[in-house]
């Protein structure tokens, strides 16, 4: 089935209102992206317009250059609901919540820390759990704890010494959403997070070693501390097998709650309840839970990667400056305050493989970049790179505040492997200076650049529509895999 | 004899499976889910057993694969043979046989997240069942 799409201008598209749908579809695409979306992502678009058949939809079902085929909603999305009229959908948010990015700077040129580069990617693979069972056998976690740590997300890592009180004010939402009720998570999903805090993960999340390549806007890379030639860190993870088990847990609720509601669905993975429901009230509870454990996660893991910047290089933490520049969200559903056609609403927005991009001038933008907007995260595959933006008042406008979250796979894993039989991959990125440490046997075929689409592509289109700002470019050295 | 086959979209993986019967169509999809995170051979020196129910057929066979990835996700345990000692279209009675997992004796290729409901099909059709279900990797 073929969808209509229509152009607005170079970056922007239209799917007209058909069907069921109760608000069209915006889609943010160059010319080329556009035409790869409707050669090999139709199922993509189809999900834009089956996201504009729920209940209470304000604005259009708004999707970003980098999105592709997901479950129910496709990743890349942007789905903003009314508080009396709206839904909350767990397929809207995705199994890994608060699946996001966190990026450290370094008070060390890339340079310096190069000649011992091989050390320090052993050490991070070391000291940082990766793969399926892998954890800190120095990390015990009892039952309250685990609920202190859904109750308080990253400041109950800091409250144990991991990291310190100053890294809580560069999080989205401080580290912690509130509203979070243990209670509404279950015991298998308690179960599951209690060994699985402070890992990685495997498939596409990572903790990278990187320089900044290119500094694309002055002023906004000097209120976010960076420099050209500097070592950044980013870790990319979320909230792991405890978040699985609450998505899981929820989407059968929301199944029953669909049916009782009487909600339409065009795919039962965009099942949903009306958010004044108790349902909704429940899962909302759940996933600020969830949230938490993957802000308390990317603490933890940050605090292992300045352990492990100390052991290597023998300096201190005053030498070393490894500071928080932000963490970010890309699968989460908020409460947000927007202006829509003038009125200020409340509004449940539901960012599934979406970035909240607020403005600079935003009371929730840190003050330290409150004149320039807020920190947005964009990881790329492991061979290029990666970008920082900032938010802008475009997005904030357009976008309920939101923008892309990253590249998007082209290959599938089967054709990633193909292309690189045959190939020494980790040589290649040697050869480019880019070191790979993998727990998975498949990991490293699997996650080639080739695999992705170019990062560069869809910030691009991100910029040129004015729904963020590119601030600096990032290149790997040091990548490790789950 | 029913089987598995290894579905593959850009992102994601799938399975579909077929079976005479209800109870082989559930050990083929359960093969094919441990096939997609690692290809090592294990033995049923353990067993879980496990129950389950639904609604219908379509959300028995998302929860019966949970189930199995909760098995190996949260107790550390390599899920090997599957034994249905039970099996309607609304509830299941099962042995799971496996070993306890060991990263170097059973290297894992990838992880899953979970099955999910995304254009899940399920049918009985007149050469027995047949199945479909997408997974978050």
């Amino acid at each position: 089935m073929s969808i209509t799409v229509e152009k607005i201008d170079t970056c922007r598209w239209r799917i007209p209102r058909s069907g069921k749908m109760r608000a069209e579809g915006l889609v943010f695409a160059s010319e080329a992206l556009m035409k790869v979306l409707q050669r090999e992502e139709q199922q993509a678009l189809e999900q834009v317009r089956n996201v504009a058949t729920l209940p209470g939809l304000v604005g259009p079902s708004i999707a970003m250059p980098d999105i592709h085929w997901g479950y129910g909603f496709p990743i890349g999305g942007v789905a903003a609901f009314d508080l009396d009229e709206g839904v909350v959908s767990p397929g809207g948010v995705g199994y890994d919540i608060n699946c996001g990015v966190r990026l450290l700077r370094c008070a060390l040129a890339a340079a310096e820390v190069r000649p011992r580069l091989k050390e320090l990617a052993d050490a991070l693979f070391r000291n940082v759990p990766s793969g399926v069972g892998s954890h800190r056998r120095d990390l015990k976690l009892s039952v309250q704890a685990e609920r202190q740590v859904l109750k308080k997300g990253a400041r109950w890592a800091v409250e144990q010494g991991f990291g310190a009180e100053e890294d809580l004010r560069h999080i989205e939402e401080g580290g912690a959403i509130p509203g979070a009720e243990p209670e509404f998570v279950s015991d298998r999903a308690l179960e599951r997070g209690r060994t699985q805090l402070g890992t990685l993960g495997s498939g596409n999340h990572f903790l990278e070693v990187q320089q900044v390549e290119e500094i694309h806007d002055e002023e906004a890379a000097r209120a976010l501390g960076l420099f050209q030639g500097q070592l950044t860190v980013t870790i990319h993870t979320g909230s792991r097998g405890l978040g699985h088990q609450v998505c899981d847990d929820y989407l059968r609720v929301m199944l029953q709650a669909s049916r009782k509601y009487g909600i339409e669905l065009p795919d039962r993975q965009l099942c949903c309840a009306p958010l004044r429901s108790p349902e909704a009230t429940q899962y909302m509870g759940a996933m600020a839970c969830a949230a938490n454990f993957a802000f308390a996660n990317r603490q933890l893991i940050t605090s292992w990667v300045r352990e492990s910047f100390e052991q290597v290089l023998g300096l201190g933490p005053s030498d070393l400056r490894l500071s928080v520049i932000y963490d970010v969200c890309h699968n989460i559903a908020k409460w947000e305050t927007h202006t829509f056609q003038g009125k200020e609403r409340r509004l449940c927005v539901h960012r599934k493989g979406a970035t909240r991009a607020f403005p600079p001038g935003h009371p929730e933008t840190p003050e330290a970049y409150r004149h320039v907007g807020q920190p947005v995260l964009i990881p790329g595959d492991m061979g290029r790179y990666s970008y920082v933006l900032v938010g802008t008042s475009g997005a904030f406008e357009e976008t309920f505040g939101s923008t892309c979250h990253g590249a998007g796979r082209i290959l599938s894993r089967h054709a990633a492997k193909r292309q690189a039989r045959g190939r020494n991959i980790e040589a290649e990125l040697a050869a480019q200076g880019i070191l790979i440490r993998a727990a998975g046997r498949a990991t490293v075929a699997e996650e080639i650049s080739e695999a992705y689409k170019d990062v560069m592509e869809v910030v691009g289109v991100v910029q040129q529509a004015g729904i963020g700002k590119i601030v600096a470019r990032l290149r790997p050295m040091a990548v490790i895999k789950g | 004899m029913g089987r598995y086959r290894i579905l593959e979209h850009t992102a994601d993986m799938g399975i579909e499976a077929t079976g005479e019967t209800l109870e082989e169509l559930l050990i083929q999809a359960a093969r094919g889910l441990m096939a997609i995170i690692s290809g090592a051979e294990a033995l049923p020196r353990e067993e879980r057993s496990v129950e389950i129910t639904a609604g219908e057929s379509g959300e028995l066979l998302v929860n019966w694969l949970n189930e199995i990835l909760f098995l190996f996700d949260s107790g550390g345990f390599f899920p090997a043979e599957f034994i249905i000692e039970e099996a309607t279209e609304n509830r299941i009675k099962a042995l799971v046989g496996g070993e306890l997992f060991d990263p170097e004796r059973h290297p894992v290729d990838r992880e899953i997240k979970a099955a999910t409901y995304h254009q899940l099909k399920i049918e009985r059709g007149e050469e027995g069942w047949k199945a479909r279900v997408y997974l978050d990797l």
